[in-house]
């Protein structure tokens, strides 16, 4: 049994690599698996003491700080409730933190205007841990919406959705109404919907919570993928130990609001961060 | 190009969306358009007449005996002290009796039995233009009855001031109407919006959180609003103006509509109805936008 899954997915994640180079032609960023000289980089996301508290007493985080570089996977772990789902939304302007700073690409996101926010989001990919998916349209018009806000031709539009649900084993899906889809299915489209603009960064909250180990190990690739060929920064939200258990990228815990390295990681990831 | 694109096609997409409504407010619209521009028209065209009416104001004296030749100075003299006057003719009995003859043409011989004496003799008063005001006349046709020998003035001011009434009333179904057409303008079209925005509202929620600038999730709305005003008042005038062709065709030619020989508006009235209209439309969307949709 495990080796007819094993074989499957190998099969699978060929077939989906090829589709993935179609969708996403290879550009000189190239990924990297720590950051490189953390000293002298500048993150591309950087919070410095950031405190959540929800009204009236719910602190969601506390005195977070973390930088996030160019072309890093991070994962952020902890238990349900620990604030995982804070962090992204305070990182994609849609919470604001009670104190602290963040900056993305350099701007003080309690500076930027409104329409400064709206073209922040067009550049950074979030899939929600809620999906946000619009029930009653496709799901190539979910996935097309996206793109479609940034001005992007229908020609386009149309192969990368079409390249993106064959990679995620999504095709015959592509004209279902979203919501008559499982959930599983419809946690893959809020992916593709996240990363249908080549964003240079992507945060998935809770990607593969709904998946089983196929399904996952297709949203792993997808992920390594986009890293290392267009660079893209990812950041993982999640409580699935098997995605990050020997993986060679950072990992982060949170534990009710308070951010630290993973305990089953080396020492000197501890010192990267707080260097 | 392709940043229109996406607008018209978004609009198109809010327009199907509630097309039940978007009819509704476009039926509202184009009634409200019609109103109006029915009264006004109207009103356009009674301000010509009342023009063209005061253009030719003369009062006629008619006299119980003829004034001879030589009374006539005197006579003149006491009428221009009253009031400037562009001119005066005294029509003796015979004279009278040419001019109607000349007017009946053909059927002249139906005054053969009558004799040349018949019609009294009068004096003619054409005022000056500045004596446009009905009670200057009423007073003016007043004193003229105090002249030697008048026995009756006819001056037509009584159907004058009937008109002027008229024509008052008609100002205020004018604005009244006006009044409406803001009013259902722009409610009607800001509640339109309203629940095209409330259909919309998860739709424009992901919007949002996929980056969607202002300018993409506004502009349709206004854009919708717009054409809402363009289409609905086209219709509008396009109504009255089939209306009046209707109207025009079967009362032409003489007879007493001749005195309301009805002309439509001149292009720039049109284009001003039309102007508005969509200023109008617009702004009721700009109203909803401002207030549902906060981005
Ligand atoms: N909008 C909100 N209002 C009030 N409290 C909130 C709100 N959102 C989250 N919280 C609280 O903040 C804390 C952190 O929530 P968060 O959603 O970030 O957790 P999480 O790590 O994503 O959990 P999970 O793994 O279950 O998704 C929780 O105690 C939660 O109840
Ligand atoms: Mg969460």
């Amino acid at each position: 049994m495990l080796y007819f899954i094993n074989n499957y997915c190998n099969i699978m994640y060929y077939s989906s690599l090829a589709a993935i180079r179609r969708a996403f032609p290879p550009s000189d960023k190239k990924g990297f698996h720590m950051p490189r000289d953390a000293s002298t980089e500048k993150p591309l996301v950087e919070l410095v003491n950031v405190t959540k508290i929800y009204p009236p007493d719910v602190v969601a985080a506390e005195d977070v700080s973390l930088r996030i570089y160019k072309g890093e996977i991070l994962f952020l772990t902890g238990t349900s409730g620990a604030g995982k789902t804070t962090l992204i939304k305070l990182i994609c302007c849609l919470e604001t933190p009670t104190r602290g700073l963040i900056e993305v690409a350099g701007r003080n996101l309690s500076r930027i205007s409104s329409a400064g926010v709206q073209r922040m989001r067009q550049k950074i990919g979030v899939a929600y841990q809620d999906f946000r998916l619009l029930d009653k349209q496709t799901v190539l018009q979910n996935i097309a919406m996206a793109m479609e806000v940034t001005y992007a031709s229908p020609k386009l539009i149309r192969f990368r959705v079409e390249e993106l649900l064959e990679l995620l084993n999504l095709s015959d899906k592509r004209d279902k109404l979203a919501g008559e889809l499982s959930r599983g299915e419809q946690q893959r489209v809020a992916l593709a919907r996240a990363a249908a603009n080549g964003p240079s960064l992507l945060l998935a909250d809770e990607p593969t919570g709904n998946l089983d180990p196929v399904a996952t190990e297709l949203v792993i690739n997808l992920f390594r993928y986009l890293n290392e060929r267009n660079g893209t920064t990812i950041v993982v939200a999640t409580h699935d130990e098997s995605i990050y258990a020997d993986t060679e990228y950072r990992v982060m815990s949170l534990s009710k609001g308070q951010l630290s390295a993973h305990p089953s990681r080396a020492p000197h990831q501890i010192e990267l961060f707080e260097a | 190009m392709r940043f229109l694109a996406y607008i018209l096609r978004q609009t198109g997409k809010n327009l199907r969306q509630t097309w039940g409504t978007q009819i509704m407010t476009l039926l509202t619209v184009t009634l409200s358009v019609l109103i109006f521009a029915f009264f006004f028209l109207i009103y356009t065209n009674m301000i010509r007449a009342s023009e063209r009416l005061g253009n030719d104001v003369r009062l006629i004296v008619y006299l119980d005996q003829e004034v001879p030749e030589q009374m006539r100075p005197e006579f003149e003299k006491k009428i221009r002290d009253f009031a400037p006057v562009e001119k005066i003719v005294f029509v003796s009995r015979t004279e009278a009796f040419a001019k109607l003859s000349a007017q009946l043409g053909k059927e002249k011989d139906v005054l053969n039995d009558l004799g040349p004496d018949f019609l009294p003799p009068s004096i003619e008063v054409y005022p000056l233009k500045t004596l446009n005001d009905l009670t200057k006349i009423s007073q003016f046709s007043d004193f003229l009855l105090t002249l030697p020998h008048a026995a009756k003035v006819q001056s037509g001011s009584d159907w004058l001031r009937r008109f002027g009434y008229f024509t008052n009333l008609l100002r205020v179904v004018v604005l009244l109407s006006a009044g409406l057409l803001i009013i259902s303008m722009t409610f009607i079209i800001s509640y339109t919006l309203r629940l095209t925005v409330l259909s919309r509202q998860g739709e424009l929620e992901v919007l949002r959180l996929l980056g969607a600038t202002s300018a993409y999730i506004r502009l349709p709305l206004l854009l919708e609003g717009m054409l809402q005003g363009l289409l609905g008042s086209s219709l509008g005038l396009a109504a009255l103006y089939s209306l009046y062709q209707w109207i025009a065709n079967r009362f032409s030619g003489p007879g007493f509509l001749k005195l309301f020989d009805i002309t439509f508006f001149p292009p720039e009235i049109t284009a001003g109805i039309l102007l508005t209209s969509i200023v109008l439309c617009t702004a009721g969307s700009l109203f909803s936008i401002r207030r549902f949709i906060r981005i």
